[in-house]
C-alpha cells in the first residue's frame, strides 16, 4: 500500500507535466491541425530561461529569494516563452497556413531543430544544475513519502488547467478559439480575427509548456538542450491518450501517462518506461484514434 | 443619393475559373434587394466577394461611397456588413447562447450590449429560449436557421447579406422566416437576399437582380420581375 501511494504521486507529478505540454499540442491541432512537433522544444527553453532567471535571481545559488521571487520568476519566464510562441507561429507557420499540411508539418520538425541548437549555442550542451532545489521534507500518509513540493506542483498544475478550462469555456476568446476549431470562415463572418486568436492559442501553448519546463527543472534539478525531444513526443502520446484536440482530454491523457509510466518503472524496470508509453500509443492509434474523451462529430445540414 | 454599397466591375475566381464577370450591382439604404439565379450562377460566390472571404481579382467595392476591396473580412464586420452563409454555418458543438455571443463579438467590450441581443433574439424567436443552453448542433434546421439569422442581427447590421435562409426548410417555416426578414426590414436593416425561392423573395423584395454564370442580365423593380416571361418561365414554375 506504501509503495503503490508512493508510485501514484510520482505518476502525477510526471502526469501534471505531461498535461501542461499536452495541452498545447492539442489546443495547436484543435485550432489548425498541425501537430506543432516543436512544442516540446519550449518546454526546455522555459526550463532554461527560468534557469537563467533564478540563477540572476539567487545569485551565487543562496536559497534566500523568498517565494516572491520564485513566483515572479515563473510568471515572467512563463510570458516571455509564451511570446516565442507567438513569434514562431508568425515566422514560421501563418505563411504556410494554406499550404497542404505536409509542408508545415515538416516545418514544425525544423522549428524544432533550430530551437534545440539554438539553445545549445546559448546555453551550452552540458548539463546545467538548477540553482534551486527544493526541500524534501513532506509528510507520510500510510507509509510513502510525500513531499510539499510535490503537492506544491500538483496543485500548481492543476490551477493553470482550471484557469485554462475557466478561459476556454466563459471567455468570449476561449469561445472565439472553439468556434475557429469547428469553422474557420464562419469564425472570421463574426468579425472575429481569426489569426490573432491563433496567435493567442500558441501564447497559451507555450505559456502552459514554460511552466512544466521551469517546474521540471526544480524538480529533477538537471536540465538539458535536448530534454525537450522524447517529452515532446510522450506529451503527443497524451493528447492522443485523451482524443487529440480536446482540451480535458489532454489533461486526463498526461496524467493516466504518467501513472502508467511510474508503474511500470517500478514493476518492469525503467527501461521499459518508453516501450510502455509509445505502445500505448500504438495500440490507440490503431483501436481507438479518437482517444478516450475523443470527438464526436456532430453536425447537422 | 449615394448607394449604400455599389460593386463596380467586380470580377471573381476561383482558382483559374472565372466566378463574377464585370459584375454591376447598388443596394440603396432601406431596401430589400434579392439574387436571383440558379445554382453555380455566381449568387454566393457575390457575397462571399462582398465580405472579402473572396478577394475580387479585379473591380470596386464601395461601402458608403469608400471603397472596402482588400479589407480582411472583421473589418468588414466592422463596418456592419453581415453575411449570413449559405447552409447557416452555425457552429454545432457551441450552445445556442454562445453561438449568439460570437454574434456580436465585435461588441465583446459591451456586455449590456451582448445581453441586451441575446433578449432581443429570444424575444424574436420565443423557440431559441428554451434551447439556450443546448448546442447548437442538435437543433432541427429551421431552429439552425434562427440561430443563423439572429447570430448576424447581434452584430447590429446596417447591411444584412442571407444566403439561402430558406434552403432545406418546411414551407411553414419558409414563411415564419420570410416575415421575419420583413420585420428586421422594417426596423431599418438593408437587406440583400439570396433565394431559390423566387417567388418568396420577389414578394419581399423591392428590386431584384438576375445572375447568370457570373453575368447580371437583368435588373429591375421586384414588381417588374415577377411580370417578366423569362423570369416566370425559369424561376417562378409557372
Amino acid at each position: 500500500m506504501d509503495i503503490f501511494l508512493q508510485i501514484l504521486f510520482d505518476g502525477l507529478v510526471i502526469g501534471a507535466f505531461y498535461s501542461l505540454i499536452a495541452l498545447g499540442y492539442t489546443m495547436v491541432y484543435g485550432i489548425i491541425k498541425l501537430l506543432n512537433f516543436a512544442h516540446g522544444d519550449l518546454y526546455m527553453i522555459g526550463a532554461f530561461v527560468g534557469f537563467t532567471l533564478l540563477s540572476l535571481v539567487t545569485g551565487d545559488g543562496g536559497l534566500n529569494t523568498g517565494l516572491l521571487g520564485i513566483g515572479m520568476v515563473f510568471i515572467i519566464t512563463m510570458v516571455i516563452v509564451g511570446l516565442l510562441g507567438m513569434g514562431v507561429e508568425r515566422l514560421a507557420y501563418r505563411p504556410l497556413l494554406l499550404a497542404p499540411r505536409l509542408s508545415i508539418l515538416i516545418t514544425a520538425l525544423g522549428v524544432s531543430l533550430t530551437l534545440e541548437n539554438s539553445s545549445m549555442l546559448g546555453w551550452g550542451a552540458s548539463y546545467k544544475v538548477y540553482p534551486i532545489s527544493l526541500p524534501k521534507n513532506g509528510f507520510e500518509i500510510v507509509g510513502a513519502q510525500i513531499s510539499y513540493a510535490q503537492i506544491g506542483m500538483i496543485v500548481l498544475s492543476a490551477l493553470l488547467m482550471i484557469g485554462l478550462r475557466l478561459f476556454i469555456d466563459k471567455t468570449i476568446y476561449g469561445k472565439a478559439m472553439r468556434a475557429i476549431a469547428l469553422d474557420q470562415t464562419a469564425s472570421s463572418l463574426m468579425g472575429v480575427n481569426v489569426y490573432r486568436i491563433i496567435a493567442l492559442t500558441f501564447f497559451i501553448g507555450a505559456f502552459l509548456a514554460a511552466g512544466a519546463g521551469i517546474m521540471s527543472g526544480v524538480y529533477y534539478g538537471t536540465i538539458n538542450f535536448m530534454m525537450g525531444f522524447i517529452i515532446g513526443l510522450k506529451a503527443f502520446t497524451a493528447a492522443v491518450l485523451g482524443g487529440i484536440g480536446n482540451i480535458t482530454g489532454a489533461m486526463l491523457g498526461g496524467f493516466v501517462l504518467g501513472i502508467v509510466e511510474a508503474y511500470g518503472t517500478f514493476y518492469l524496470g525503467g527501461s521499459w518506461k518508453d516501450v510502455l508509453a509509445f505502445g500505448i500509443l500504438i495500440l490507440f492509434l490503431v483501436f481507438k484514434p479518437t482517444g478516450i474523451l475523443g470527438a464526436k462529430e456532430m453536425e447537422r445540414m | 443619393m449615394k448607394p449604400l454599397l455599389k460593386l463596380s466591375d467586380v470580377n471573381s475566381y476561383y482558382g483559374k475559373i472565372r466566378a463574377l464577370n464585370d459584375i454591376n450591382l447598388e443596394i440603396n439604404k432601406g431596401e430589400i434587394v434579392t439574387l436571383l439565379g440558379s445554382n453555380g450562377a455566381g449568387k454566393s460566390t457575390t457575397l462571399k466577394t462582398i465580405s472579402s472571404i473572396i478577394r475580387p481579382k479585379s473591380g470596386e467595392i464601395e461601402w458608403n461611397g469608400q471603397s472596402i476591396v482588400g479589407l480582411p473580412p472583421h473589418k468588414i464586420v466592422e463596418l456592419g456588413i453581415i453575411h449570413v452563409p449559405e447552409g447557416r454555418r452555425i457552429f454545432g458543438g457551441l450552445t445556442v447562447t454562445e453561438n449568439l455571443e460570437l454574434g456580436a463579438y465585435v461588441f465583446r467590450k459591451n456586455k449590456k450590449w451582448v445581453k441586451e441581443g441575446i433578449e432581443r433574439s429570444f424575444d424574436l424567436f420565443p423557440r431559441l429560449k428554451e434551447r439556450s443552453k443546448q448546442l447548437a448542433g442538435t437543433l432541427s434546421g429551421g431552429e439552425q436557421q434562427m440561430v443563423a439569422i439572429s447570430r448576424g442581427l447581434m452584430g447590429d447590421p446596417k447591411l444584412l447579406m442571407l444566403d439561402e435562409p430558406s434552403m432545406g426548410l418546411a414551407p411553414i417555416i419558409v414563411q415564419e422566416i420570410m416575415k421575419i426578414i420583413q420585420e428586421i426590414n422594417k426596423q431599418g436593416t438593408t437587406i440583400l437576399l439570396i433565394e431559390q425561392n423566387a417567388k418568396a423573395a420577389l414578394r419581399l423584395a423591392n428590386r431584384g437582380y438576375l445572375i447568370e454564370i457570373g453575368n447580371i442580365i437583368m435588373s429591375d423593380t421586384a414588381d417588374v420581375l415577377r411580370e417578366d416571361d423569362k423570369i416566370i418561365k425559369a424561376y417562378l414554375g409557372v
